[in-house]
């Protein structure tokens, strides 16, 4: 048997031969008698494996010496003689039959990963602790308003989140919801994690007060069912995902999965304003208000532009076509008002 | 040239070059043995595959806690299947080295985090600047200290890998700061990104140095012997061609994109409309477009870059030298198109499942194109004393600029 012995000490290459009895290796120069060295077969081990390695070195238990052996023949003979060397001639890997394993392994948990974060959410999110919820959300929210003040008109807020508070105990929610009033003209509103929810100035002086209930109605949607923080949970874990398929190495493809997380994120939401709007006509029908203003809102941005930007922007929009959503929410003016009049004028006047 | 010729065969007849690099005095006796070899890469694709579907699964199973593992799979059988002289590499790196590297790194952005808390509570006092919150203060500062340390981390990166490797049994090394170096390196690109890249070849030239002259081979170090000057008329030239090129591709786009826009006499709504419902027709009318915009790139602008990077490289092998062993390479402008812009492409079609076919093309490139003359006296190398440092790589992964 000839083998390549380096000694650890220099990067001398020693063409040697090897003679193994049981109790160890001798090593010596062909036709040399004399031993470059003796390795007692119990100290030998095996650096690596044949599977990775492509001949894994023999080396001393505490020495840096190395022994390769490059036949594939006299590794398998050192192997029957001294079993323990195993790595050193494993079974070659069928590259064929393994590609096709790992290859459906790797499928069967990508599905089983996208429907973790795509179902999963839906029960784990409500089991996050709320006060979690509530930090993070507060801190979104003072991000977002940075240095300018919400409005303070006591009775307007109290009226609005009287009427929230009632629509969430309706729908079985066991925490306290807020909502602030922004100073700002856009015709818009939103909600955060933990119950915050924001309203603009612009959509409270733009709308009637039917419409105001409708719009929070369907906040309280978001809210009681937890979208902000499923959609904060669903992004992250999508991106995850890409993270991981991509071996985590390139950062190039870091940027296009986010970009395609960031769709998937879009398609996420158009599904969420669904349940939140159906959720906002069952809470005030159930509470015996007008339930008109859900659909009447929509119908207004409509006519205020009647290019509708979410049908516009299909693909890219995180809303549905505001047509598809007053189909379904359309509802006859039955029920009691929202807000007394009284509250309603507070409300008016809640930034004034 | 064909792929088996030396490029050098003549330069490396006997009494060429003197130990020196100096022309030897005449009459000199002067026997170095400049034998020319290639590094030998015997890995297979396949095999290389099995090893890397195995990690994808394993990270898919522990949400990408597995990768310190994985890598250090890759690296084992990379290391391994790559020889030179007829002896191979050997990466004796492990998993736990590197998660201990990703904690500590971990431990380096807490700590960074609360420092940032602090300066948020006592200097900003809580309020807002503007718009300028605590995330807008946190995001600018990991940008400001994550630049440099990228550097760092590269550095260091590379001091881990080398000191896990061995050859004939030596371990191999990186002396030298990483901090210095991410301090030049920082300093560098600051003062080129000032002078309109006109300073690239210092950069290189003085970025490839440190690396270059601080790896080891047990104790034979490596020198350098490159200049930014020798190179300064092939950048020059490279320079005001590659302006010339974006010039001529803006002006090209523009004719079309025009042109393309009235024969068709489209208004901008409607173009909207196409791309927010994409039909069949739009994405092939888009992916055919891309192609055209691809060709125009690719054809004028990046074989530029490539034939100036390919010097470049060609430049700083040529220029390095280990005790009495000497390095070439002649690769080419297309194979520096092959390694930098198709095998970016390959791993962005594939979304990343062609990686390992990067990898794969990317030793045998090296084992095709790099040419060794002579071998090291193997006694007078020996091992060194220094152990290399305990962990690994922390910086290089949080920064996400590691590849294998």
């Amino acid at each position: 048997m000839t083998a390549r012995y380096y000694d650890g000490l220099t990067a001398e290459v020693q063409e040697v031969m090897l003679k193994i009895t049981s109790h160890e290796l001798l090593i010596h120069r062909p036709g040399e008698s004399a031993a470059v060295a003796r390795w007692p077969v119990a100290d030998m081990v095996v650096l690596g494996d044949s599977h990775h390695e492509a001949v894994p070195p023999l080396a001393l238990r505490g020495s840096e010496a190395r022994l390769v052996v490059e036949d594939p023949a006299w590794r398998a003979q050192l192997v029957s003689l001294v079993p323990a060397l195993k790595p050193l001639a494993l079974e070659p890997v069928k590259v064929v039959p393994r590609l096709g394993a790992y290859s459906l392994a790797i499928v069967a948990l990508v599905g089983l990963f996208w429907s973790a974060v795509d179902y999963g959410t839906e029960y784990a999110v409500p089991l996050l602790p709320y006060t979690l919820q509530a930090k993070l959300g507060k801190a979104v929210f003072e991000e977002m308003k940075g240095d300018k003040e919400t409005c303070k008109g006591r009775a307007g807020l109290a009226a609005i989140n009287r009427l929230a508070n009632d629509l969430a105990r309706e729908a079985g929610y066991p925490h306290e919801v807020t909502v602030h009033v922004a100073d700002g003209m856009e015709v818009n509103a939103f909600a955060l994690p933990g119950g915050i929810i924001v309203f603009f100035r612009g959509l409270i002086d733009n709308a009637t007060s039917t419409q105001v209930a409708g719009v929070l109605a369907h906040e309280i949607g978001h809210v009681v069912h937890n979208h902000p923080m499923k959609g904060v949970v669903r992004a992250y874990g999508i991106e995850l995902l890409f993270k991981v398929l991509t071996g985590g190495y390139s950062d190039i493809l870091s940027t296009f999965g986010t970009g395609g997380g960031a769709l998937l994120a879009l398609r996420n939401g158009r599904a969420f304003e669904r349940e939140a709007d159906a959720t906002a006509v069952r809470l005030l029908e159930q509470r015996g208000l007008r339930a008109d203003g859900v659909s009447t809102f929509f119908e207004k941005i409509l006519k205020d532009k009647p290019e509708d930007a979410a049908t516009a922007r299909g693909i890219w929009s995180s809303h549905p076509p505001t047509q598809e959503r007053i189909a379904a929410t359309k509802r006859p003016p039955d029920g009691k008002l929202p807000f007394t009049p009284a509250e309603w004028q507070a409300l008016r006047n809640v930034c004034k | 040239m064909s792929e088996a010729s030396s490029p050098w065969v003549q330069a490396a007849g006997p009494a060429a070059i003197g130990p020196s690099g100096q022309a030897a005095a005449p009459g000199t006796p002067w026997n170095a043995d400049l034998t020319p070899s290639r590094p030998v890469y015997d890995g297979t694709l396949g095999e290389l595959y099995a090893i890397y579907l195995r990690h994808l699964a394993m990270m898919l199973l522990t949400l990408g806690w597995s990768r310190f593992w994985g890598r250090t799979r890759i690296r084992r059988y990379v290391w391994n299947h790559l020889s030179v002289l007829g002896d191979r590499f050997e990466y004796r790196g492990r998993g736990r080295e590197l998660l201990i590297g990703f904690l500590l790194a971990l431990l380096v952005v807490a700590a960074w985090s609360g420092l940032m808390y602090l300066v948020w509570l006592y200097v900003f006092h809580e309020k807002p600047f503007a718009t300028f919150g605590l995330f807008d203060l946190f995001s600018l500062s990991v940008l400001l200290i994550g630049f440099p340390l990228a550097y760092v981390g590269h550095y260091a990166g590379l001091r881990y890998k080398l000191s896990r490797t061995r050859w004939r049994g030596i371990r191999c090394g990186m002396a030298g700061s990483a901090w210095g170096y991410g301090a030049t390196a920082t300093f560098l690109q600051f003062a080129n990104a000032m002078t309109a890249y006109l300073l690239t070849p210092v950069v290189s030239v003085n970025l490839a140095r440190p690396r270059i002259v601080n790896t080891r081979v047990g104790t034979q170090g490596f020198t350098f012997a490159g200049r930014a000057g020798d190179i300064y008329g092939r950048y020059l030239g490279y320079y005001f061609l590659n302006i010339a090129a974006w010039i001529a591709a803006a002006v090209v786009t523009f004719m079309a994109i025009g042109g393309t826009i009235e024969a068709l006499g489209i208004s901008s709504g409607e173009f909207l409309k196409l791309f927010a419902h994409p039909s069949l027709h739009t994405v092939v009318v888009v992916l055919l477009i891309a192609f055209g915009a691809y060709l125009l790139f690719g054809l004028l602008i990046l074989p530029l870059r490539c034939w100036w990077q390919a010097y470049l490289l060609r430049y700083l092998v040529t220029h390095s030298r280990a005790g009495n062993v000497l390095f070439a390479t002649a690769i080419s402008t297309g194979q520096m198109w092959g390694f930098l812009v198709l095998n970016y492409l390959i791993v962005l079609l594939t979304l990343g499942i062609g990686w390992p076919w990067v990898m794969h093309r990317t030793m045998k490139l090296i084992a095709g194109q790099l040419w060794i003359y002579g071998a090291p006296q193997g006694s007078e190398i020996r091992q060194p004393v220094d152990r290399g440092p305990g962990y690994g790589e922390g910086l290089l992964d949080m920064f996400d600029v590691s590849g294998v």
